[in-house]
C-alpha cells in the first residue's frame, strides 16, 4: 500500500519506512546513536528531498529516543546529571557550529569541510573503537577493568575544578569535562548536519570512562532533547518536517528501540562497542566510495549534504 | 514505465472525477487548409493528490485531419529551479562545488509524437513552440552565464536529472491512430507521475504537415491536493510552530507509548 507523503511530495510503499524505522531503532536502542548518519542518506536515496529527509529524521529520533530512553531508564541506565551537562555544552557548541557553518558558507567550501570532517571523525571514531574493543575483547576482561586503569590523561582531569560525582556511571570528573566536551561534539554535530550520537558515545565511554550500558542510556536522553529542539526549528523556519513520514518511521523505530534496549543488555559492554565501531566504518567507507565513484546524475536538490 | 502502469490502475480506485474537456479547433497557422480540423480532450484532467495518490494516468486523445502527424506536449509553467551542481575537487573528490540557477524551463515536460521529431518538424518549428529536448536546451536560460559549450552541457545534465525524477519523458510512435470517417482518430495513454507537484498544467496537441505546425489545439490538467494531504501540506506551511509542537508531542507519545506496552508485556525485564 502506498501513502502520498504532504511535505516530501512523493509517494512511498508503507512497509519501507516501518521497515527502515525498525533497523534504526533496533541500533538506536543497542548503542544509544539517533542513527541519523544512517537513515538521512537512506531516505535520501528513496527519493526524499534532502532537507525533508534531514528535518522528519529528528522528528522520528524523538519518538525512538523517547521510547530508548524509557526502556533504558526503566533498568536504571540513565544518568540524569551528567546528561543534562553534556545537553548544556551540545547547545552551546550547536549554536557555535551553525555559526561556524555560515562562515564556510560564505567563503564557499563548507562543502568539503563538512565531508572532510565527516570522513575523518567517522574514521577515527570507528578505528580507535574497533582496535580499544577488539584489545579489551583480548583480554577477557569486562568494564570494571576499564574504569580501574588510570591513564595519565584522566590523572590530569582529577586537577580540574569544581569536580563533581556522577552517581549512576560511578565516576567523579570536574564538571567542566561534560560541558566542554559536550561542547565539542555540538559544534562537530552542527557542521556535519548530524544528532552526534555516534560521537557522543565514544567521549562517555574513553573520555568520562562510563560503563558501556549507562552511556547508551544517557546518550538516548540527551538525543531526544537534541531532536526536540531540532524538529521545532525545522518545522517552524524551513517548514521541512513529513509528519506522515515521521509517523510511518517511528511506528517501527519506536519498537525497535525497545528490542534493541532488551537485546543490548544480553551483550556485553565490548561486543556493543565492536559491533557499533564495524557500522561507523562501514558508513566510512560508503562515504569514500561516494567521494570517489563518478556519480550518475550531477545535479541534485539544493539543501542538505 | 512498467511500475508506473502498475500504479494506473491503483490510482483509478482513488479517482472519482472523470471530467472531460473539449477544446475545439485551434487557430490555423496556414492560411491555405480552410477544412482542418483538430480536437483534443484529456481524460482525467482534474488530478485529485489524496492520502493514497500513488501518480495516475492521463490520456489525450481526439480529432485530426488525415495525412498530418501530430505532436502532444503536456507541460507545466515555465518557471525558474536552483540545483547543486557536483564537480571533481582536487580531480579526485566528488562534491557538491556549487548552485545552477536554470530560467525558462518547465517542471513538468512530457512529449510524444507519431514519428520521430526530427522527421517530422524544422528545428525553427520546434524552437517557436519548444517541441523536444533540444528545443527546451535551446530556450533554457542558465546562471552562471558561461560559454555555450558549459552552458549546453549543465542543460543536458538537467534533462538527465528531470528524466531520473520523471518528470520529463519523450516517444515517439506511441500515439495510436486510427481511420474512421476519413478523420484520424488518435490517442495515448501518459503515465503521470506522483513526482508531479500540484498545479495547472497544459496539455498541447500540434498537426503537423511538410515540417511545419498547421494547427494546434490545447487541454489543460489540474493537480490538486485534497483532505489529509491538503491539511497537512497547508498547516506545514502556514502554521510551522503548531505544526512542529503536534510532530514533537506525537512522538513523545508514540514513543513512551509503546514504552508502556512493552513493560506491560514483560519483556523489558
Amino acid at each position: 500500500m502506498y501513502l502520498y507523503l504532504p511535505v516530501a511530495l512523493t509517494s512511498i510503499h508503507i512497509f519501507i519506512p516501518v521497515g527502515l524505522g525498525l533497523a534504526v531503532g533496533l541500533l538506536s536502542g543497542l548503542f544509544g546513536v539517533g542513527g541519523g548518519f544512517l537513515m538521512t542518506p537512506l531516505l535520501i536515496m528513496l527519493g526524499i528531498p534532502s532537507t525533508v529527509a534531514a528535518a522528519t529524521d529528528s522528528n522520528q529520533i524523538v519518538a525512538a529516543s523517547t521510547s530508548g530512553t524509557y526502556a533504558h531508564w526503566k533498568v536504571g541506565n540513565v544518568d540524569f546529571k551528567m546528561g543534562f551537562h553534556l545537553l548544556i555544552g551540545g547547545f552551546v557548541g550547536g549554536l557555535l557550529g551553525v555559526q561556524g557553518i555560515k562562515i564556510l558558507s560564505a567563503m564557499g567550501n563548507a562543502d568539503f569541510v563538512i565531508k572532510m570532517t565527516y570522513v575523518l571523525m567517522l574514521g577515527i571514531v570507528g578505528m580507535y573503537m574497533f582496535i580499544e574493543s577488539l584489545n579489551s575483547m583480548k583480554k577477557k576482561k569486562g568494564e570494571e577493568n576499564v574504569q580501574g586503569k588510570e591513564s595519565g590523561l584522566s590523572k590530569l582531569l582529577k586537577f580540574l575544578p569544581v569536580q563533581t560525582r556522577y552517581e549512576k556511571s560511578g565516576v567523579t570528573h570536574s564538571m567542566l569535562l561534560p560541558l566542554v566536551f559536550g561542547g565539542f561534539v555540538g559544534i562537530l554535530a552542527a557542521i556535519m548536519g548530524v544528532g552526534g550520537g555516534f560521537l557522543m558515545v565514544p567521549v562517555m565511554v574513553y573520555v568520562l570512562r562510563m560503563p558501556m550500558h549507562v552511556v547508551v542510556g544517557t546518550s538516548l536522553f540527551q538525543i531526544l532533547f537534541n531532536c526536540i529542539e531540532v524538529t521545532f526549528l525545522q518545522a517552524y523556519t524551513n517548514h521541512n518536517v513529513d509528519f506522515i513520514l515521521a509517523v510511518l518511521l517511528l511506528l517501527g523505530s519506536t519498537i525497535g528501540a525497545q528490542v534493541g534496549a532488551v537485546f543490548g543488555r544480553k551483550l556485553k559492554g565490548e561486543q556493543l562497542k565492536i559491533i557499533l565501531a564495524v557500522i561507523v566504518l562501514v558508513v566510512t567507507v560508503k562515504i569514500i566510495f561516494e567521494l570517489t565513484l563518478s556519480p550518475s546524475l550531477l545535479l541534485s536538490q539544493v539543501g542538505g549534504h | 514505465m512498467r511500475q508506473a502502469q502498475k500504479s494506473e490502475a491503483r490510482s483509478r480506485k482513488f479517482t472519482i472525477f472523470f471530467v472531460t474537456i473539449t477544446a475545439l479547433l485551434g487557430f490555423i497557422v496556414s492560411g491555405g487548409n480552410t477544412s482542418a480540423e483538430l480536437t483534443a480532450k484529456a481524460n482525467h484532467d482534474h488530478i485529485k493528490v489524496d492520502f493514497f495518490y500513488h501518480g495516475s494516468t492521463v490520456s489525450v486523445s481526439g480529432i485530426a485531419d488525415p495525412g498530418t502527424d501530430l505532436i502532444i506536449k503536456i507541460a507545466s509553467p515555465e518557471g525558474h529551479e536552483t540545483l547543486r551542481q557536483k564537480g571533481k575537487v582536487g580531480g579526485l573528490l566528488w562534491m557538491n562545488v556549487g548552485t545552477l540557477k536554470l530560467g525558462q524551463v518547465p517542471n513538468l515536460y512530457s512529449i510524444h509524437s507519431t514519428k520521430k521529431l526530427e522527421d517530422i518538424l524544422d528545428q525553427k518549428e520546434m524552437d517557436k513552440y519548444i517541441i523536444g529536448y533540444p528545443a527546451v536546451s535551446r530556450h533554457a536560460e542558465t546562471d552562471p552565464a558561461s560559454n555555450e559549450g558549459e552552458q549546453s552541457q549543465w542543460v543536458s545534465e538537467f534533462l538527465k536529472y528531470k528524466e531520473a525524477s520523471n518528470l520529463y519523458t519523450a516517444s515517439a510512435g506511441k500515439i495510436e491512430i486510427k481511420e474512421k470517417g476519413g478523420k484520424q482518430h488518435y490517442y495515448i495513454l501518459t503515465a503521470w507521475p506522483y513526482q508531479a507537484p500540484p498545479g495547472d498544467y497544459l496539455v498541447t496537441v500540434y498537426a503537423v504537415k511538410d515540417r511545419k505546425v498547421i494547427e494546434k489545439t490545447e487541454a489543460k490538467v489540474l493537480v490538486e491536493q485534497v483532505g489529509i494531504v491538503k491539511t497537512f501540506s497547508g498547516m506545514a506551511k502556514n502554521n510551522g510552530a503548531l505544526y512542529g509542537i503536534i510532530s514533537i508531542i506525537s512522538a513523545l507519545g508514540a514513543g513512551f507509548g509503546v514504552g508502556m506496552i512493552f513493560r506491560k508485556g514483560g519483556g523489558a525485564h
